[in-house]
């Protein structure tokens, strides 16, 4: 089995162009309220706070709820006009995650693997 | 907890770490983490690949967000000489308990794995002994915590022998 790449914890927020993260196939995790999906195309838009990003779910087998808050993990493919959107390979319902513990936590984790 | 002996124990380290551990010469199963030796470990993340074989194994890996852990769960207790000498019974339960394991890991769910550490083919992975799905949507951010405080306050420590 070949090794597969972990997909690097980030905030929606932080998925800017000027971004270390915002680099075609790059693997992500990333985490978001369901505004949006289109049945016919799987495709799912996520928002937290001000941002928001496209997700690509034809590869997932799980129940997509508007308004319930998911994880996805996968590659981030970048469009021609910029436009970024997540090929999902994993997705999962975090209905009842505490998202301000989840971002401080977040920080906790950067500022310990800078440490290393 | 003996801050001299880890080795037994099951660390809690981030996938990132796990992967730096290295293995002891002549002691198979036994790794070194800044100068500590370590026998086991336990991780908590998100199954990101499945690899099933009926009655072998099932390969999978653990992705907590600083990296990929590969773990392997043995499948094959009731036709491993391993375990020839033990009571059928036992190896049956054994081999009952490993296949519930199996059937609950699937892509996406949160799994908290724990085993031995382990290397194959110079890649280090986890050996598994048990497995719990995590229902808490927050498990993963509580390992994360865990594991930084257990690093600063005792894995990281310095031994000083007397």
């Amino acid at each position: 089995m070949a090794t597969i790449a972990s997909g690097a914890l980030v905030n929606l927020e932080e998925l800017v162009p000027s971004s270390q993260h915002f680099k075609h196939g790059i693997s992500l995790r990333v985490t978001g309220k369901l505004q949006d999906y289109d049945v016919e195309t799987a495709v799912a838009v996520i928002v937290d706070r001000n941002a928001s990003l496209k997700v690509d779910t034809q590869h997932l087998n799980i129940s997509l709820r508007i308004g319930s808050t998911f994880q996805f993990i996968g590659e981030l493919l970048l469009e021609p006009d910029n436009e970024a959107i997540l090929k999902a390979r994993v997705g999962r319902n975090m209905d009842g995650i505490d998202l301000n513990l989840y971002r401080q936590s977040l920080q906790l984790l950067r500022d310990f693997q800078a440490g290393r | 907890m003996d801050a001299l002996q880890l080795v037994n124990t099951h660390v809690k380290l981030l996938a990132f770490d796990f992967l730096t551990v290295k293995p002891i010469p002549h002691e198979p199963t036994i790794f070194s983490r800044k100068g500590r030796r370590l026998s086991r470990a336990e991780t908590v993340g998100i199954v990101v690949s499945r690899d099933f074989k009926p009655n072998r194994f099932i390969k999978f890996d653990i992705d907590d967000g600083t990296g990929c852990i590969p773990c392997i769960l043995w499948l094959n207790q009731e036709s491993s000489h391993h375990f020839s000498r033990c009571r059928p019974s036992n190896v049956r339960l054994i081999a009952q308990m490993a296949a519930d394991f199996a059937s609950q890991i699937q892509l996406g769910v949160i799994g908290r794995v724990r085993g031995k550490i382990s290397s194959y083919r110079g890649n280090l992975q986890i050996t598994v002994s048990d497995v719990v799905i995590e229902r808490d949507p927050n498990s993963q951010i509580l390992h994360w915590l865990d594991c930084l405080r257990l690093a600063r306050n005792c894995y990281d420590k310095v031994v000083v022998l007397p």
